[in-house]
């Protein structure tokens, strides 16, 4: 029993230097994705869109976006993100394919979304679809980060003005007409590094930004417990 | 995948020259292995290792500075930097500095660097922002050096002003006032005997005339200051800079051992000796009485764009100078031909016809002009305004604004009409379609007015547009016509054939390619919903009206600034050597690149031609 006490205080010192050290020299799974409704019990993802932030920049070639196949398309989301049945069943991958894959390329990262519960509830709910080995990792929610940023400026924004759009416009990023799950992904990196740019004059640690805007996530299976 | 899948990206690149013109395998080839970074406003961006690569700047500002700081360029959203640090290691040791919060692409070196080996017009883009870029470059430094010394070793004597404006000691307060407003200065020097013993300015009329509540009727003794500081008209620029800054006063007078008065320098005056600007032009044209006055303030005009073209201003920039400046000299004539002749009889409007009402003057455009009156005049105001237009015209030539050869002057009768008579006329060029009429007529459809009220004018036109778009006939004739002359593509091999002969050829920049443009211009710019006047505004309403490709529109403007920089350097060049501002290009002191870039200006021109006539004249043929 010791040993595994002593492992765990390993692992979490370890950790814990991994996060002092400045942001950039951390990789970033930078996801966005689309789903038949905003309630990870009842709704499903229909595809995800992601992108990866290396040594300080949006690696563009890292790029990737996926259509899942189980998803069931109603036509409030054929309207919000101009995706069909034939779009799924064409580009579909398998499930069970899609979310190794998806744990292969999280492991070692850190997620950045905009807006956490949402996001990371349907990460949740994929999990509980197929029997995967679990994942911890660190995220950062670029909207808390705004957030925490304009209240300790005493700024007041206003209804919406946390949306990722509104977000932008306040570091001057241009405005992209698309809103797939790929182009929002690539939206929300952008503004993760205009954030990063704009953080107290110094450059953050992981650490900082995650005690801002972030936090620690566990993903895993029904017939594991978390 | 990859970058080239992201839509966003595509569409960006893909809208982007030069790389609006890979093919979709080159983009991917290119795109492969591309950054994205977010850069703050203030900082300097390092270009060193593998960071000395292509970048382009998907939103933001940037300016390139050499390496003591002198700026060389700037630039925005689209425009790249990097290059001279991929294929030299920047030996110019350029710098690059953020002016707002950018996002940039950087580019991975190999995909550029094959890509330069294997796209040639590609190559040709990168090389031509690099030459221009250097050109800029020895500009700066030739001006970094040269200027300041110069300037603060004049002597007074060759700046002051040397019509003194005086009064005497025993004069009121209110005589001197009436004066220096007459005069339009802003301080009186006071003589006793013809020496200096004091000086009065707008200030001191304000502090110890106005704001204790004196009588205007005191002596100027009591105002005045005495014994006000001066300086010998033989001290240099930079003892009266001194001098003023010490003291903290804005005035000084210039005289000489014996306190007789020679002359005035102010402030201003010495700003303006330092960098002859264009707003303190503007404010002397404003200044003058009469003609002969407002010429000697115009001779500097053509000083001041040659320091314009030096100083490497926007040539958009430079065109809108010379029109601020044109316009204002047009106002100050009629107002002094009002003073002249008394008030009109009633409202009238001056109209500017082609360059200065597209803004894009040079050195030596001529006068195109005329009036538009606001109702039909009786045979004596009819004279009136004949004598008012006569003057008018013939004080613009004097202060070096040529007459125009074909007699488009408010001075000729035929172009003094009401609103309704100039409705009638562009009615006439619009439905008579005659190519004849219109080759002569083309130059009223840029039109502008400088004088009076604006609403008429713009009354005039949205009746000629609505004519246009209900004449399809008109605007396939307009085309036709314009594009008869055609850019001399096939000029350099000419030229290569006959260089040593007797007939060296030149190249005219104006009438083969800058006219051309301004042609096409117009005839989308009439077709369009929303007038504009200027070539540049005309395209860019043009690409959003969707008359015309977002590719050909940005081409055009290209081509157009690009044959504008080269004119303006042309007449410069001509102008400091011969005294005549000639726009005609000797072809054997342009670099072979040059060349090319040339080449290729005048295939943009005859694409967006067979454009036009693809749109505006099919059907006609």
């Amino acid at each position: 029993m010791p040993k595994r006490i002593f492992q765990a205080i390993d692992s979490w010192r370890e950790r814990r230097e991994e996060q002092t050290k400045p942001w950039h020299e951390h990789s970033y799974f930078v996801l966005d994705m689309e789903t038949t409704g905003l309630d990870p019990k009842q709704h499903q993802v229909v595809s995800l869109g992601w992108v990866l932030i290396e040594n300080g920049a949006v690696q563009l070639d890292t790029a990737q976006h996926l259509l899942l196949d189980s998803a069931e398309i109603d036509d409030v989301s054929v309207g919000i993100h101009m995706i069909t049945d034939s779009d799924v069943m064409e580009q579909g991958r398998r499930h069970e394919s899609v979310l190794r894959y998806l744990r292969q390329i999280m492991k070692d990262k850190v997620l950045v979304v905009h807006y956490s519960p949402l996001e990371l509830g349907f990460l949740k709910s994929l999990w509980q679809t197929q029997p995967m080995p679990a994942l911890a990792f660190d995220w950062i929610d670029t909207m808390q980060v705004e957030m925490q940023r304009r209240s300790r400026a005493q700024e007041i924004i206003g209804d919406g003005g946390y949306r990722l759009p509104a977000c932008r416009e306040r570091y001057g990023l241009p405005d992209y007409p698309g809103h797939d799950a790929l182009t929002d992904a690539m939206a929300t990196a952008e503004l993760l590094l205009a954030q990063v740019a704009y953080f107290n004059d110094h450059e953050p640690s992981l650490q900082e930004l995650v005690r801002i805007g972030g936090g620690r996530a566990r993903l895993s299976s029904n017939n594991k417990t978390s | 995948m990859a970058a080239i899948d992201i839509p966003e990206v595509l569409k960006f690149i893909d809208s982007t020259p030069p790389f609006s013109g890979l093919t979709s395998v080159q983009q991917k080839q290119l795109l492969g292995g591309v950054e994205l970074t977010y850069v703050r406003q203030g900082e300097k961006l390092n270009l060193e290792g593998t960071r000395a690569t292509l970048h382009l700047i998907r939103r933001g500002a940037c300016e390139i500075r050499s390496a003591k700081g002198g700026l060389v360029d700037k630039l925005a959203d689209g425009d790249c930097f990097g290059v001279s640090s991929v294929l030299e290691q920047n030996p110019d040791g350029l710098q690059v500095v953020v002016l707002e919060d950018s996002l940039i692409y950087r580019f991975q070196k190999e995909g550029f660097q094959t890509l330069l080996q294997e796209n040639e017009e590609f190559a040709l883009f990168f090389a031509h922002t690099r030459s221009s870029r250097l050109r800029k470059l020895s500009r700066a430094h030739a001006t970094d050096l040269a200027t300041p010394v110069l300037q603060l070793s004049t002597s007074i004597s060759q700046i002051m002003a040397r019509n003194l404006i005086t009064a005497s000691v025993t004069d009121t307060v209110q005589q001197a006032a009436s004066v220096m407003t007459d005069a339009r200065v802003s301080s009186i020097l006071v003589l006793e005997k013809d020496r200096l013993v004091g000086i009065v300015t707008d200030r001191d009329l304000r502090s110890r005339v106005l704001a204790v509540g004196a009588s205007a009727n005191l002596p100027l003794c009591d105002v005045m200051t005495h014994a006000p500081a001066s300086i010998d008209p033989r001290s240099l620029v930079m003892h009266a800079q001194t001098l003023m800054s010490e003291k903290n006063i804005h005035h000084l007078p210039v005289v000489e051992s014996d306190h007789t008065p020679v002359g005035m320098i102010t402030a201003a005056d010495l700003l303006r000796h330092q960098e002859l600007s264009p707003l303190l032009l503007i404010n002397q044209i404003n200044r003058q009485t009469d003609i002969t006055s407002l010429r000697e303030v115009c001779q500097q005009l053509t000083n001041l764009i040659v320091n314009l073209i030096l100083t490497d201003m926007k040539t958009t920039d430079i065109g809108s100078v010379i029109a601020a400046i044109s316009d204002s000299l047009t106002r100050r004539i009629i107002e002094l031909g009002i003073e002249r002749y008394g008030t009109a009889p009633f409202a009238f409007q001056f109209l500017v016809f082609g360059s200065q009402a597209r803004k894009d003057q040079s050195l030596g455009s001529d006068q195109d002009n005329g009036m538009m009156l606001s109702q039909e005049p009786t045979p004596e105001q009819a004279e009136y305004f004949a004598k008012l237009a006569q003057f008018i015209c013939d004080g613009l030539a004097q202060c070096g604004i040529r007459s125009c050869p074909g007699d488009i002057m408010a001075s000729n009768k035929k172009w003094r009409l009401t609103q309704e008579g100039w409705k009638k006329a562009f009615a006439n060029w619009v439905e008579a379609s005659s190519p004849s009429s219109l080759l002569n007529a083309s130059i009223f459809f840029d039109i502008r007015c400088v004088y009076g009220d604006e609403n008429g004018v713009t009354e005039l036109i949205q009746d000629m547009q609505s004519r246009v778009a209900k004449t399809s006939l008109f605007l396939a004739t307009l085309t036709r016509t314009a594009t008869a002359s055609k850019p001399p593509i096939g000029f350099f091999r000419n030229f290569l054939l006959e260089s040593s002969g007797e007939h060296k050829h030149q190249l005219d920049l104006k009438h083969q390619g800058l006219a051309l443009i301004n042609d096409l211009a117009r005839i989308y710019g009439l077709g369009c919903k929303r007038y504009h006047v200027a070539t540049k505004d005309r395209l860019e309403q043009a690409a959003r009206e969707k008359l015309m490709g977002l590719d050909i529109a940005r081409n055009l403007m290209d081509a157009w600034d690009g044959l504008n920089e080269l004119r303006l350097q042309a007449q410069r060049q001509h102008w400091q050597t011969t005294g005549e501002p000639s726009a005609y290009l000797d072809p054997t002191e342009l670099s072979s690149l040059e060349r090319k870039h040339l080449k290729s200006t005048f295939a943009i021109i005859a694409d967006g031609q067979s454009a036009a006539l693809q749109r505006f004249a099919r059907g006609y043929a």
